[in-house]
């Protein structure tokens, strides 16, 4: 392999890993956080969520991508939006079609993913300014670090909640649910606790 | 016509792109549509079919209009549940209000005559976890199955397993059982009504 | 005078019992970002409830109007981001050109929260309640504004005192705030059953 080719690998493989923990969007960015206290009382609908979110980012991000050459200035926000409202019903419909419990569990969350701080930020930063596999990388790496970021949160609550995980018990019967993790409260704090231990761990390697 | 021009050469990607998601968006409806009316359509027989055991197809018959809370007229679709035969079995009607947290929307299932309740299922609701949530359980629920369908009572306590127009409160959850008993004969009276006068119940069409 | 009784409850309920912050989770970006004084707190809230109250009305007038009578529910969502990211644009500059010194109070943030969860969440959950008449959608959208000033004002009396407190440095910023934000969502539940129509 030519020394081009490794550097652009090189550039591709830390593209894609950044958004998986250092430039995790939920615990290092602090954006898009109405998902993950909203969805996350369950592990089955944070990953629905999440993978639903890869889906929005990865094809708006191939979207304007292409079309970074072709952008005004000051068209630019609506274009991000209008791309990204268009595959988030598309998303919808496909929820709806084939899977209609967690479609409804999710409410009114899906539409809110246009709204999504982190995917209007990742075509901002991001796939305006760079080539074709760059962004998809990207939207990739974000989407999974999202994603990783809502199931660790959902399954902390589901397990606190009700004992179980994934929707399969995994306590023993004397266990007390600790029903407050179900509610807003326990949406908060946990994240609120999970963000601090974030800090803990980033400073404990910078050393 | 140079203004015309300016704005064309500015919001020229804007117009195509909206055309293109438009198609995108108008395809993908027309594909997934027949499947997501179909799931509505499964909900509705599940949750009712476990309430009325014979019923295999529903058929909306009517459109009533009621008072849900005092001030405010809404339009309830009501269906009628046909057996394999084609008898009517049942009707079934989806009600909603207030309850201690948030909205309770439920499905109420009654039978044939409109005389007694087959049941109620919940199917949105945001009560307090372990407390109003039971209304979603079989203590609270079954209460209501054969009940008769005139004004239901809630009492403090009582014996659950006793089938008449006297509903037992959950314990720590009255707030919550009281709302269900309320949705239950606002809407239930308001529809009985209506029906009858429209002379449907009863009936084998 | 049952109208009247109905819109009241619906307005507290909407600003108390279902605040959109705690109990939705509508707005925690900003809410994260900008609580962290009081005036400027307050400057978002009016923001905040001045767009809330216009998309919540237009985007409620384009569904009834053209959207359910045509059949063409499935561009809602493109629709009603459509309709505010205009109707924030346009005010803002109606705002800045005529009334200067309202623009010096909440102006600055109206291109912030045009994306904002929460005024999609009205619209989308207006849509979803049913609201059926111009009155109530006005008084809930208005109060859905209003109970969002009301958490961020709370939020940033309580960050004004928190920067005096002995915070550990890891939980310094967010994560501190998110706790209290916990808080006070159990502060709030509190309210639930207040309203009983």
């Amino acid at each position: 392999m030519t020394d081009k080719t490794k550097a652009k690998a090189k550039v591709y493989r830390q593209t894609l890993l950044a958004g998986l923990w250092r430039e995790n969007p939920t615990f290092r960015l602090l954006i898009g956080m109405c998902p993950p206290l909203a969805v996350t009382t369950a592990v089955k609908p944070a990953l629905t969520m999440g993978i639903s979110v890869i889906f929005v980012l990865v094809c708006s991000n191939f979207v304007v991508s292409l079309m970074r050459n072709l952008l005004k200035l000051h068209l630019r926000i609506i274009m991000f939006t209008l791309t990204i409202a268009a595959f988030v019903t598309v998303c919808d419909l496909y929820l709806k079609a084939y899977l209609p419990e967690m479609s409804e569990i999710l409410g009114a969350y899906v539409p809110l993913i246009i709204v999504n701080c982190l995917i209007i930020f990742r075509a901002e930063a991001c796939a305006s300014k760079s080539g074709l596999v760059v962004s998809v990388l990207d939207a990739i790496g974000m989407g999974c670090g999202f994603t990783i970021a809502l199931c660790i949160l959902a399954g902390i609550r589901e397990f606190l909640a009700t004992g179980c995980f994934f929707g399969f018990m995994m306590m023993p019967s004397g266990f007390v649910p600790w029903l407050a993790m179900r509610m807003p409260v326990g949406a908060f704090l946990t994240l609120g606790l999970l963000l601090g231990l974030a800090n803990v761990i980033t400073r404990k390697k910078e050393g | 016509m140079l203004k015309i021009k300016y704005f064309i050469q500015q919001s020229w990607l804007l117009i195509v792109s909206s055309f293109f998601f438009g198609l995108l968006i108008a395809v993908t409806n027309a594909g997934l549509s027949p499947r997501i009316e179909q799931n509505k359509i499964n909900k509705r027989n599940r949750l009712v079919g476990l309430l009325l055991p014979e019923a295999k197809d529903f058929v909306l018959d009517a459109e009533v209009e009621i008072e849900s809370i005092p001030g405010k007229k809404e339009k309830i679709e009501v269906f009628r549940a046909m057996s394999e035969a084609g008898e009517c079995v049942g009707w079934s009607f989806n009600a909603a209000g207030s309850g201690f947290a948030d909205k309770i929307e439920l499905i109420v299932a009654v039978d044939k005559d409109f005389n007694k309740l087959a049941g109620f299922d919940v199917l949105v609701s945001n009560e307090t976890p372990g407390f109003g949530d039971q209304i979603k359980y079989d203590y609270y629920r079954n209460q209501f199955k054969g009940a008769p369908a005139e004004e239901l009572k809630l009492i403090a306590s009582g014996d659950p397993k006793k089938i008449d127009a006297e509903i037992v409160a959950i314990s720590g959850a009255t707030v919550s059982s009281e709302s269900v008993v309320e949705i239950i004969n606002t809407f239930l009276t308001q529809i009985k009504e209506q029906i009858q006068k429209k002379g449907l119940a009863g009936n084998d069409r | 005078m049952d109208r009247f009784y109905v819109l009241i409850m619906g307005f507290l309920s909407v600003v108390l019992v279902n605040n959109f912050v705690f109990t939705k989770f509508l707005g925690t970006c900003p809410y994260l970002g900008v609580s962290g004084r009081i005036d400027s707190a307050f400057g978002m809230g009016l923001a905040v409830t001045f767009v809330t109250t216009l998309s919540g009305t237009l985007t409620w007038l384009v569904d009834f109007f053209i959207l359910t009578p045509l059949h063409l529910e499935i561009i809602r969502y493109i629709c009603y981001i459509v309709v505010i990211a205009g109707a924030v644009q346009l005010v803002e500059m109606y705002i800045r050109k005529f009334f200067p010194s309202l623009y010096d109070v909440f102006g600055i943030f109206l291109p912030l929260i045009s994306t904002n969860c929460v005024i999609l969440g009205v619209c989308l959950f207006l849509d979803i309640w049913g609201t059926n008449n111009l009155l109530e959608v006005v008084v809930l959208s208005a109060g859905t504004g209003i109970g969002f000033t009301v958490a961020i004002c709370i939020m940033a009396g309580i960050r004004e005192e928190l920067i005096m407190a002995d915070v550990p440095v890891c939980f310094q910023g967010a994560p501190i705030t998110l706790i209290t934000a916990g808080l006070l969502t159990l502060a709030f539940m509190g309210f639930a059953g207040m309203i009983k129509w």
